[in-house]
């Protein structure tokens, strides 16, 4: 499932994570994405972070699943430093 | 797919997510085929009323490069389970006027039923898997963001019911 995406995002840097928000979660904190610190660990350990520093996501990110790249992760895949990010709320395509 | 001289047309019948309206009657044409005996169309329509509360203008919004690779993976699935003819699936993105398409799905086969069926499973896995999101915005100018309550990755559309706006 998970793929290492170090190579096709040079332009990030190497101790951070680039997060995509989408729907109800980038009008919770008013914006599409967001950086944070990121030495390396579980999609677990990052949504813990995520948590701890916007507070308001908390409810939705309880409920979302995360993905690398154009795949999901479950919760226990590492997510590598520069690693493009999505949190993936409930859907309601259709 | 067909002999419709598809090449000179802004939007190709199998585009799995457009920003411009969806010409439904292009869906069915593409999988026309001498093997099928059956061609089911299925559009889903953004209504005008949900619970009570009048809807004025939907968006849909995606993560892009995962939704088509999920619709993609879904239509290639609903082809091989239902042994299809063909299937061609495409979702609108951006805003949606009260009575426009925002879904489409068309399927055939050799017979109706699996045709029927096939659309059916699609419809219900687009909804709870494809990262695609509805905004309602109520003639009061509220806008709301519809999250079910199921996980996003369960195959529980019928939970959903209270909250779609189309479909």
């Amino acid at each position: 499932m998970h793929e290492p995406l170090l190579s096709d995002h040079a332009a990030t840097p190497a101790d951070l994570v680039r997060i995509s928000l989408f729907a109800g979660m980038a009008a919770a904190i008013g914006s599409r994405s967001l950086e944070v610190a990121w030495e390396g660990g579980t999609a677990a350990a990052l949504r813990s972070r995520l948590i701890a520093e916007h507070p308001t996501l908390a409810p939705l990110l309880a409920r979302s699943a995360v993905a690398i790249g154009d795949a999901y992760v479950t919760d226990d895949a590492v997510v590598p430093p520069g690693a493009d990010v999505a949190i993936i709320p409930p859907v309601s395509g259709g | 797919m067909t002999a419709l001289g598809t090449d000179t047309e802004p939007q190709a019948a199998e585009s799995l997510l457009v920003w411009e309206p969806i010409d439904a009657a292009r869906l069915l044409a593409a999988v026309a085929d001498d093997a099928a005996g059956a061609n089911v169309l299925f559009t889903g329509t953004t209504r005008g009323v949900t619970d009570g509360v009048r809807t004025s203008r939907l968006a849909y919004e995606a993560h892009e490069p995962l939704a088509r690779a999920q619709l993609a993976r879904l239509r290639d699935e609903a082809i091989a389970h239902y042994a299809l003819t063909a299937c061609v699936v495409s979702h609108r993105l951006g805003e949606v006027a009260v009575g426009e398409t925002s879904v489409a799905i068309a399927t055939s086969a050799p017979h109706r039923r699996a045709a029927f069926a096939a659309a059916e499973w699609l419809m219900e896995r687009i909804k709870s898997e494809v990262p695609i999101w509805k905004c309602e915005e109520a003639v009061d100018g509220v806008r709301t963001w519809i999250h079910p309550d199921s996980p996003p990755q369960g195959n529980t559309a019928a939970n959903h019911a209270n909250q779609d706006g189309a479909a």
